[in-house]
């Protein structure tokens, strides 16, 4: 009997466990971890390929082949061989490896950025959908703002202050990085408070925390990782247009863009060279925009069946220029 | 409206001061004396005379209170004036105005580039949706959106310049420059604007005027561009502005690499060489023209409309 009460609209799937009573309780984690059933071609090939590359990355110091900084100046620019897979760079050095070990610091710089831009503007966000009133209106005046930004022109900013470095790169992504992750936030924690559960919570004297990690938590973070997964790509190709502009990673160290920029004088040599550190920007890339829109097209067909409108000009789903 | 409006010019008004301290405090970040970093730009010797630091400073009135010197920088930056390049010693604005008409066109033609595409196989998409076609427009999308320009920019370049020797590699002089920076500039909005139009299409398609429309007898063609596209380009419209803006500074990468005097580069070439100036006259132009933008754009979109119009209100 108490179980047709808290089933308003009964989901067809998942009947018995007692978690399907609330229908608007994706768990991230079965759903990683639950398989590629019933889910788009799209998100499995682009897991498929994220974990790919990360396992390459992570595993670099075993994989790698040669050393990324030996330099062989008799082997230079040369193809593909059996001693070097993909050839040798204009220092003679072994480009498989060179691209496995710059991949690690493409792939975590775009990581770390886009941590602190999510966590920064998740609280931002939410805090404003909380606290209303001017704290509210300042954010979102500050987020239109910085979001139409370039966020190259920034970096250029930054680096004209601070000059390069990793901090400088990380905190130039960041300053409008932020701005996507709150806009989403703010309109995911205003739509969330509004429904009957959180009022009925509210109404029963549940903490504020109990609120915030069994309503607003679960159901805010499958946009939020679809908006996470779109910005990494994002992320990735800014880094490594300031790598490429020489403003990055700096020498010695060395990520995709730097390779890039080194590969450039030789692209008629050896047009491989220049090829493949882009090629690894656009597969990485690729990968987790077809895994942020796997996520957010199944949200989307959820909401558009169980949401009712939102009111005008609050957010709730991703927007998808912004986001990608 | 009207609180909307001046809700927008004061947001508009106090980013541009903000935007104006940091500009102005450029020089003075970091350690050092500016009288000093001004001078080593300037004459790009380490090794600097007492008496010459001491007569810039006297000069520029380096040591004068920082508030002072700001009310001074900002009524000269008002009237577009920013001093005297470092490098080239010719005024700012005589070189942000050439650039920022290069970058415009720029700009215009990648992002026309992208529309003329976008349009098209966004509501292909939307009309075969779940389909074949859908999918295979989804992943051109996709990958068109992860392709970085600097890697799409210098194949086209090999391919193009190099190989088939049908466009010039680089440079600016005339229409056929325009093409490959153009291309690798239009691939990443042709995908956002493709996926845009996809949604705001299917949207369209769903709802009970396209039904109406049909039911009146009109035809599927005639339903899609009278109410479909109308309906649709209001978010492609606000993308297309959005990547305006961004592309007007932006576009850095590419500018390298086509070697295109516009904006980007100019502020590129001004950071490296420390032109202190330039660097503020470029950031001022390049940000005062994006919140411009994007300001008057959700004005516009206010106007047209009404469901945002009457929120405002609220």
């Amino acid at each position: 009997m108490p179980d047709t009460l808290t089933k308003p609209s009964p989901p067809p799937q998942r009947p018995t466990s007692l978690r399907s009573a609330q229908p608007h309780r994706p768990n991230v984690l079965s759903m990683l971890l639950r398989g590629a059933r019933g889910r788009s071609r799209t998100f499995n090939v682009g897991v498929v390929m994220l974990v790919t590359i990360l396992v390459i990355l992570l595993l670099t110091p075993w994989l790698a082949p040669y050393d990324p900084a030996t330099q062989d100046l008799t082997n230079r620019l040369a193809g593909p061989s059996s001693e070097h897979w993909l050839g040798t760079d204009h220092l003679g050095r072994d480009v498989l490896s060179r691209l496995m070990w710059g991949g690690r610091f493409s792939v975590t710089i775009a990581a770390i950025t886009l941590v602190i831009c999510a966590v920064t503007g998740i609280v931002i966000g939410a805090l404003a959908a909380r606290r209303g009133g001017w704290l509210d209106e300042l954010v979102m005046r500050t987020v239109d703002v910085l979001i139409c930004f370039p966020d190259v022109v920034i970096a250029l900013f930054l680096i004209a202050i601070f000059g390069t470095g990793y901090g400088t790169l990380i905190a130039a992504l960041t300053i409008t990085g932020w701005t996507p992750f709150a806009r989403l936030m703010r309109g995911l924690a205003l739509e969330i408070n509004a429904k009957e559960y959180v009022e009925a919570a509210e109404i029963l004297g549940s903490p504020k925390a109990y609120i915030v990690f069994r309503h607003l938590i679960p159901n805010a973070i499958r946009p939020v990782l679809a908006m996470g997964f779109l910005r990494f790509g994002h992320k990735l190709i800014t880094v490594g247009a300031l790598s490429y502009l020489g403003l990055g990673v700096q020498p010695p160290d060395s990520d995709w863009g730097a390779m890039l920029l080194d590969a450039q004088p030789y692209m008629e040599r050896a047009p491989f060279l220049g090829l493949l550190p882009g090629f690894a920007i656009f597969v990485t890339a690729l990968s987790v925009t077809m895994i942020g829109q796997g996520i957010d097209i199944k949200k989307t067909r959820r909401k558009r069946a169980q949401a009712p409108e939102p009111p005008p000009g609050v957010q709730t789903q991703l927007n998808v220029g912004e986001a990608l | 409206m009207v609180s909307f409006l001046v809700r927008r010019a004061a947001t508009l008004a106090v980013t541009l001061l903000v935007v104006s301290v940091l500009a102005f405090l450029i020089p003075y970040a970091g350690e050092g004396d500016p009288a000093r970093k001004i001078l080593r730009a300037r004459v790009n010797d380490p090794a600097l005379d007492p008496a010459q630091v001491e007569a810039l400073t006297e000069e520029l009135g380096l040591d004068r209170p920082l508030w002072q010197q700001y009310l001074d920088w900002l009524s000269n930056a008002i009237t577009g004036d920013f001093g005297y390049s470092y490098t080239s010693r010719t005024p700012v604005e005589e070189l942000v105005i050439p650039a920022l008409g290069v970058s415009i066109s720029l700009a215009l033609a990648a992002l026309l580039l992208a529309l003329v595409f976008a349009l098209p196989l966004g509501t292909w998409a939307a009309t075969a949706r779940g389909g074949k076609v859908d999918n295979a427009i989804t992943f051109v999308s996709q990958s068109s959106v992860s392709a970085p320009e600097y890697w799409v920019g210098p194949v086209l370049i090999l391919i193009f310049a190099r190989y088939l020797g049908w466009l010039p590699s680089g440079g600016w002089d005339g229409p056929a420059y325009i093409i490959m920076p153009a291309v690798a500039l239009a691939l990443r909005p042709l995908g956002y604007f493709t996926q845009v139009t996809r949604a705001a299409m299917s949207d369209v398609l769903s709802s009970p005027y396209f039904t109406a429309a049909r039911s009146r007898g009109l035809s599927y063609p005639q339903t899609l561009t009278r109410h479909g596209l109308r309906n649709s380009m209001l978010p492609v419209m606000t993308l297309f502005s959005f990547w305006f803006a961004g592309l007007l500074g932006g576009s850095v990468v590419i500018e390298v690499i086509f070697n295109i005097p516009g904006m980007g580069r100019l502020l590129y070439t001004a950071v490296l060489n420390n032109d202190v100036p330039v660097i503020q006259g470029a950031m001022m132009w390049i940000l005062t023209l994006a919140v411009v933008i994007n300001t008057a754009t959700d004005l516009l979109y206010g106007v047209l409309n009404p469901s945002i119009r009457v929120a405002s209100h609220a």
